[in-house]
């Protein structure tokens, strides 16, 4: 029992890690290599594409943008550049074309590289062939700037703040209301166990009387 | 737009039932701060009417209104997140 229980905390704080991880905006130091756009028809993996832009009708596909990064580190990036209009994640994103024009506007060579700053939510799988979706690009000065995630420290925080005090309420429902129905519950048990002893004695010694042999 | 409409309607409705609940509860506690502050003595006069005309100054009181935060702060919160998102 104590492994399930361990398991199901660790299912759950797991799942609770990814959809932060996945939902919460990122900032990457990345050089913009290129920008496209191609058509994708999401299949399984549907839950990662954005829906369609805001105010079109929804279609079978769609063409989306993207913008191809090089990171510090030299390996590729590629961004999707998606509305998430008024739906989830709630980043009421409705500038795609824009930040289209931004990131174009922002690209730059090997030899003489702009380090730009993505301010991005999501994850890059090549399995599922899913992508970050770009929020925000803007220009920075080289490839080492700090930036401290502010907006994800107040909303931790801020969670953080929350569930503590869910705890605190379950665990105050807990003492005022479910121990005392425990202890009612397990006095009542006692009371069966008491019969049930008592009712075992009479019946072995009816049996032992019965069948003659003595205890 | 639509879409707009859909989550200003279903934020309504939540957000309606967590004002709801907050004003009950904050009435509740208002009227048992009164009567443990008429018990505790000191206070001329009747229980019923003290605790009466407290619930009357709650009733137009400041903390009452602070309540309705929970519709204003929701849409501060989409109205800036909208401002930088798109136009910062």
């Amino acid at each position: 029992m104590r492994y399930v229980k361990w398991t199901l905390i660790f299912l759950v704080a797991l799942s609770a890690f990814a959809f932060l991880n996945y939902n919460l905006p990122q900032k990457d130091i990345v050089r913009i290599a290129d920008t496209y756009e191609k058509r994708v028809d999401p299949g399984e993996n549907t839950w990662f594409w954005g829906s369609v832009d805001s105010g079109n009708a929804a279609g079978v596909n769609r063409d989306v943008f993207f913008i191809q990064a090089i990171q510090t580190n030299g390996r590729p990036m590629v961004y999707r550049n998606e509305d998430t209009g008024w739906g989830w994640p709630p980043y009421f994103k409705f500038d795609t074309s824009n930040l289209q024009a931004e990131a174009a506007d922002l690209k730059s060579t090997k030899e003489a590289p702009q380090w730009v700053a993505v301010r991005h939510y999501g994850w890059r799988n090549e399995f599922l062939s899913i992508y970050p979706n770009a929020v925000a690009v803007w220009p920075v000065a080289g490839p080492d700037v700090t930036m401290i995630p502010w907006f994800n420290i107040i909303v931790l925080v801020l969670l953080a703040l929350i569930l503590l005090r869910l705890y605190r309420m379950v665990q105050r429902f807990r003492e005022r209301r479910i121990d005392p129905m425990l202890d009612d519950m397990n006095q009542a048990w006692d009371r069966v166990e008491d019969h049930a002893d008592a009712a075992g004695k009479r019946a072995s010694g009816f049996w032992g009387r019965l069948i003659g042999r003595r205890k | 737009m639509i879409a707009g409409i859909r989550l200003f309607v279903i934020a309504f409705v939540v957000l309606s039932v967590i004002y709801v609940y907050l004003s009950i509860r904050q009435r509740w506690q208002a009227r048992n701060e009164l009567e443990a502050e008429f018990d505790a003595g000191g206070v001329e006069g009747d229980r019923d009417t003290y605790i009466e005309e407290g619930m009357r100054e709650y009733q137009s009181s400041l903390r009452r209104k602070l309540i309705l935060g929970v519709y204003v702060v929701p849409l501060l919160v989409v109205a800036t997140l909208i401002y930088v998102m798109n136009y910062m």
